[in-house]
């Protein structure tokens, strides 16, 4: 039992994509652009050359948000969003009917459909492959080459998400919705 | 994009297979069209990514073998299958890391182009016509020729036993000593070319003469850094990428990005000159300008270290090389140039990092020793948070019994060079002398290895002709490049993951051993390069020996009298049997070399972790989830020199060689695009590592193509939007190419991603996608070396 969130240190991400990479390796997850469950944002550069606005052009890692408060598991109609013993947002692929509400709710776009199983999937921090196995950290978070992930309980004041967010400064993605997520942006 | 592509093709051989916006498959000899592989010995997994499974699995320490890097990993393997690669923890240079194309590794292992049997061609040159065959008959057919083309023997005998009538050429990697131990060492020809001539020769020439080391950057206690021209971000070399991005934005190290295009290192500057290409040295001259006319530099320093100082100092203001005169050359504002020079010399521990990368321009010689002298001016060489010599772990020198052949002409591609590489030598050099007629006798045979010149070297063009020219050309790799259409035996080669290689060492600030182990055994019929290497020299020996006796003098005058048993024990002790090389497999070779060298201790930790370095065990710990110590602070090697250090800043041997003993500009390297033309800038991203990685699935799913970066503004002028197919022509040659307008290129430049367009309908995946820049770029070398430019082509453009 577990409150497992994540912390981003997101100034070091240089967009390399070993995280996506690792996912996909991972978790088995389908190839395409449309099939992530993790991604950077990277907007176009602001300005006109030599004269740029290099703060625009930040990098972003994202995915799903796995919010205390999802609307994507409210606006399920079957249950097959669910959190669970550790407070992570899965889909049960059994009860997945594919009314797509849930990718409509998400307002982190952070839900694609497997084609195998023709059900919504979605990040599950790695709980049914390195999780399961007894391993701490997740796929992304332990490739990464610049040690921008730190995945952890957030119910243990131990832990070294507990201690980072304690002392650093943060934010969340679209806080304003009250979505309460569990991924935060280290500042 | 749909490309999930069933693994159906890779056990079946060749079956149509449609990808989406990819070309249609054409029928092909190459794979053969046969079911079934009786020499099958690993297996292939069932779809492209696998889920990792909670039950058995095996933890397979390999080094990763997808770039230059060797970053050390943890292959998991279940059921023969590998379904993982993890980072290593233990090793101290690539700290705990894969990269996205380290991760993608396991697409290049199970590639379903892979080269699967020894082939040989039947068809012409470039047709694309082979058959299977069986390893013997591979090697048979290289000794002896088939009716198709001539065997090494029946070469050799008509020249004479000249062994430099037969070239090679070698990419890098861990088992690339060992091609060069058999082509070059037994074989016995001196023409060799590799990597070097076409990558980073000038930079490690640069540095090695002036400061005795390329050496290595201390980013973790750095405070300024200069970085110019490399791609930290998306040309990724561990520890250096991991290092700087963690302290860049105002965390700690201060980060000043030249780069011709607004790179993702750009993205994370703290300022970002735009310069323009090849002007760099105008831009270190005026630095050191400052810092001389300012008296900025650490006095007691160069007064220990410093060679010929005063004569650079009056050099350098006499030639009035001032920020206002760079201004003008490298598009830098002087009053940043001012501010820059100011700001490295107040920081406490400043990095001009030396940035290995391709040669680029002309004056790149020159350009790494101005960057070289430049940072002693600060004193900051070994010492903490400077540019630092460390340590390396050394491991024995294995002994080759070296055979001498009288009738071995010397190479000849140093002609006009002023210090010609005696081992690797210039490939445009090499290549150009030997299509043209001007080498002093012929090269009738190319013996090649991971390497693929036909994208690689500038004036791909050229390197058909001359791959055509070639009597019998000889393959040994994973995929069917572009290159290895053109050969005539083709030898398939297991990759990474399927071999154990010889131990390496990497020196620096944390010095380690490390050892790629098998993960999983070769599949198809392919072969650890060791055991190619062993099995083709126990097939050439004898007849290259009786080759040897009919034209070397020497050979007869020692053998003259000599009985049957006489002259065979001659052979052994002569180094004669070309085999000798090869007695042990790798795994024992490294486990004896490591028991002896480090103790059985040490074999066992690096057998288990793949990784020793002595008090491993004692020093090694993780401080939290991301990092971990592999020294302890008071045990890195940050100060090795002391008195021995030297910097050679007035090198006045180079003067005899017809070189500027100390940096200087030439008015002939400013910057100019004539109107209507365009500067072609080429480049690397975190995705791809060249041709090599073209047709791996995952990789290419981030990057589907490369496009041509055009400034936006001249884009809309000349009507063409993203997407929009272009017409890009040089001097030599033209490709067509989609287009990227952007704000991140300068108007009169442009730029393209290296290593796409790949020509070889064997590789699904990279077939036509996209273009290849070495049909474009000129070959043109620079002075020093004779390594290849990159960065001296004008090209027009126009919407087709």
């Amino acid at each position: 039992m577990a409150r497992y969130g994540m912390a981003l240190d997101y100034k070091n991400c240089i967009n390399c994509k070993a995280c996506e990479v690792a996912c996909k390796e991972e978790n088995g997850v389908l190839l395409g652009a449309d099939k992530h469950r993790i991604w950077v944002g990277q907007n176009e550069v602001k300005g006109e050359w030599p004269l740029l606005d290099i703060a625009s052009a930040a990098f972003l890692p994202s995915q799903c948000q796995h919010c205390d408060d999802a609307p994507c598991q409210e606006v399920c109609p079957t249950h097959a969003t669910y959190y669970d013993e550790n407070h992570v947002v899965r889909v049960n692929s059994d009860k997945c009917i594919l009314c797509s509400y849930c990718m409509n709710a998400c307002p982190y776009d952070a839900r694609y459909v497997d084609d195998r199983t023709m059900t919504v999937d979605k990040c599950t921090f790695c709980s049914d492959t390195r999780l399961a196995r007894g391993e701490t950290t997740t796929a992304c978070q332990n490739t990464c080459p610049t040690k921008v992930r730190i995945f952890g309980d957030l119910d243990d004041p131990n832990s070294e998400i507990s201690e980072v967010l304690r002392t650093r400064e943060h934010f969340s993605l679209k806080s304003h919705l009250g979505t309460k997520p569990k991924l935060f942006y280290l500042t | 994009m749909e490309v999930e592509i069933s693994r159906r093709k890779f056990l079946q051989g060749t079956v149509a297979m449609s990808v989406v916006g990819a070309t249609a498959l054409s029928t092909t000899n190459l794979l053969s069209n046969e079911h079934g592989h009786a020499g099958t010995k690993g297996h292939a997994p069932k779809s492209i990514t696998t889920k990792t499974g909670t039950g058995k699995a095996e933890n397979i320490p390999f080094l990763c073998g997808i770039c230059v890097n060797k970053c050390a990993g943890f292959a998991r393997v279940e059921d023969g299958v590998v379904t993982k690669l993890n980072p290593n923890p233990y090793f101290p240079k690539s700290r705990n890391m894969l990269c996205a194309r380290g991760n993608a590794g396991i697409q290049t292992m199970y590639d379903p182009d892979r080269l699967k049997y020894p082939m040989i061609r039947i068809g012409q040159r470039g047709d694309g016509k082979f058959k299977r065959v069986t390893w013997d008959e591979a090697y048979e057919a290289i000794l002896n020729g088939t009716d198709k083309f001539k065997g090494l023997k029946q070469i050799l005998d008509e020249e004479k036993d000249n062994r430099a009538t037969i070239g090679y050429c070698n990419g890098e990697g861990l088992s690339k000593e060992g091609f060069e131990v058999l082509v070059g060492e037994k074989i016995g020809t001196p023409n060799y070319v590799d990597e070097i001539s076409i990558c980073l020769e000038t930079t490690l020439g640069g540095y090695v003469n002036t400061i005795g080391t390329y050496g290595e950057a201390d980013l973790n206690n750095a405070d300024y850094l200069i970085i110019a021209g490399a791609n930290r971000a998306e040309a990724i070399i561990t520890p250096d990428t991991m290092d700087l991005f963690k302290r860049s934005k105002g965390r700690g190290l201060k980060t000043i990005v030249l780069d011709p295009r607004f790179t993702n290192t750009s993205a994370k500057a703290d300022r970002w000159y735009a310069i323009n290409p090849g002007t760099d040295l105008a831009f270190v001259l005026a630095l050191t300008y400052v810092v001389m006319n300012e008296n900025l530099y650490d006095n007691d320093f160069l007064t220990k270290h410093g060679v010929g100082f005063e004569d650079y100092k009056n050099h350098i203001l006499s030639k009035k090389y001032t920020p206002e005169w760079a201004e003008k050359i490298t598009n830098i504002p002087a009053k940043e140039i001012y501010k820059t020079a100011r700001e490295f010399m107040a920081a406490r521990s400043p990095i001009y990092y030396q940035g290995r990368r391709s040669v680029f321009s002309k004056n790149d010689f020159q350009l790494r020793r101005a960057m070289a002298i430049f940072q002693a001016l600060s004193g900051n060489l070994d010492k903490k948070g400077g540019i630092v010599y460390g340590k390396k772990l050394a491991l024995p020198k294995e002994e080759i019994n070296v055979p001498m052949y009288a009738q071995v002409e010397p190479r000849f591609d140093g002609k006009g060079i002023a210090i010609p590489a005696g081992k690797t030598g210039s490939w445009i050099q090499f290549r150009n002398m030997v299509l043209d007629g001007t080498a002093p006798y012929p090269v009738r045979a190319m013996l090649m290895r991971k390497h693929n010149p036909m994208s690689g070297v500038p004036n791909a063009k050229k390197t058909e002709a001359f791959l055509k020219k070639m009597d019998l050309n000889v393959m040994i790799d994973i995929l069917p490049s572009d290159t290895t259409m053109f050969c005539d035996v083709i030898l398939p080669e297991a990759s990474y993951l399927e071999r154990t290689s010889p131990v390496a060492t990497y020196g620096g600030l944390e010095p380690a051993i490390v050892m790629r182990k098998q993960a999983a055994k070769p599949l198809f019929e392919t072969r650890e390069p060791e055991v190619i290497y062993k099995e083709l020299a126990e097939k050439l020996s004898k007849p290259l020996w009786e080759i040897t006796k009919k034209y070397d003098e020497d050979v007869q005058d020692d053998t003259d009298g000599m009985s049957e048993a006489e002259i065979e024990e001659y052979y052994e002790e002569n180094g004669f049997n070309l085999a000798d090389a090869w007695e042990k497999p790798v795994y024992e070779a490294n486990k004896e070399m490591v028991e002896a060298k480090f103790g059985e201790e040490a074999w066992k930790t690096l057998d288990e972790k793949g990784v020793y370095y002595p008090d491993m065990d004692k020093y090694h710990k993780q401080l939290n989830p991301n990092e971990f110590q592999y020294y302890p602070e008071n045990k890195k090697n940050y100060t090795t020199q002391g008195d021995k250090l030297k910097v050679t800043i007035n090198f006045k041997n180079l003067a005899k060689k017809g070189i500027d003993p100390m940096p200087a500009w030439k008015d002939e390297w400013n910057f100019s695009v004539p109107e209507g033309q365009f500067r072609l800038v080429t480049g690397r991203h975190a995705q791809f590592t060249q041709s090599g990685t073209t047709n791996n699935l995952m990789l290419r799913d981030l990057i589907p193509t490369n496009y041509i970066w055009i400034n936006k503004r001249v884009a809309e002028q000349k009507n063409i939007a993203f997407g929009d197919m272009v017409e890009v022509k040089s001097n030599i040659g033209a490709v067509k190419i989609k287009a990227y307008p952007t704000e991140k290129i300068a108007p009169n430049q442009i730029f393209m991603l290296h290593g796409f367009g790949g020509s070889s309908e064997e590789m699904e995946i990279a077939y036509g996608n996209g273009a290849n820049d070495a049909l474009i770029i000129e070959d043109k070398i620079e002075p020093v070396y004779g390594a290849a430019v990159m960065h001296e082509t004008n090209v027009e453009i126009r919407k087709v």
